[in-house]
């Protein structure tokens, strides 16, 4: 019994050091794990993802419909690879990341 | 013409997120003289090299039309001179974007073809740009890649 429990945890362990939980501000609000409310899917990554899913995820959760703007997602002023993995960047639980959205210019 | 005080109203319920934005990219704002006589706030940007540009958001008649966005020098003293602009933007000088009533032609601007009330429609080769958040956003990232002044 003891030895199972300690397999359930130690399986458990491994599962979370291959998941990270992230915090993405965006400039219609702050995506985390619990922010906003009503958000359909939360930043939990495995560490294998690529940058890409959580820029398109953060565009679900905050209804950024619109395809002719340009959405990148910066780590202070590091503007992140969409096509690296969350792990080539060494992000840690709890990271804030930025979406930034640009619009056209004339 | 929009009532200061709705106007004031609209800014501080956008302000949250823009605020919020602006702290997670390490911009800093002033909006201490906002206020229904004074529709005005600022954030200063930076590029790359940590050269920093002032910009102040005139608020008056926000939401119908869009605020005045322009450069300012460090104590607001000067306004709108190529020098106090990053290099990214039509050399008017000018912030050619819907969201800027400058860059309209009703305002003198470049865009004679722009009407002030569809100022969240999107400006080309993008799409819109609707709150003083997004605005915040657009900027940052354009000035971020500026390699210099305009003059």
């Amino acid at each position: 019994m003891m030895t199972e429990m300690l397999k359930d945890k130690e399986e458990k362990d491994k599962g979370n050091r291959n998941r990270v939980e992230l915090q993405v501000q965006t400039p219609r609000g702050l995506w985390n794990q619990k922010l906003p409310k009503d958000a359909p899917v939360r930043p939990v990554y495995e560490k294998t993802a690529k940058i890409q899913q959580i820029i398109d995820d953060a565009r679900t959760v905050f209804k950024f419909v619109e395809n002719d703007n340009k959405y990148t997602l910066f780590l202070g002023e590091q503007q992140l690879e969409p096509t690296r993995t969350i792990v080539s960047y060494h992000l840690e639980d709890e990271t804030l990341l930025v979406l930034s959205v640009q619009g056209g210019n004339a | 013409m929009i009532p200061p005080e709705v106007s004031l109203e609209s800014i501080k319920s956008e302000l949250t997120d823009a605020l919020a934005y602006v702290a997670s990219v390490n911009l800093e704002t002033d909006v201490s003289m906002l206020s229904e006589t004074n529709l005005r706030f600022y954030v200063t940007f930076h590029n790359r090299d940590g050269n920093k540009f002032y910009a102040e958001f005139n608020c008056a008649d926000y939401p119908v039309h869009p605020p005045t966005i322009e450069f300012v020098n460090e104590n607001r003293t000067e306004r709108g001179a190529k020098h106090l602009y990053p290099n990214v933007f039509h050399p008017t000088p000018c912030i050619c974007m819907r969201y800027n009533r400058k860059a309209h032609g009703e305002m003198g601007g470049p865009h004679g073809e722009w009407r002030l009330i569809d100022w969240q429609l999107a400006t080309p080769n993008g799409g819109p740009i609707d709150s003083l958040a997004m605005m915040v956003s657009d900027l940052h990232i354009k000035i971020l890649s500026a390699t210099g002044r305009m003059g």
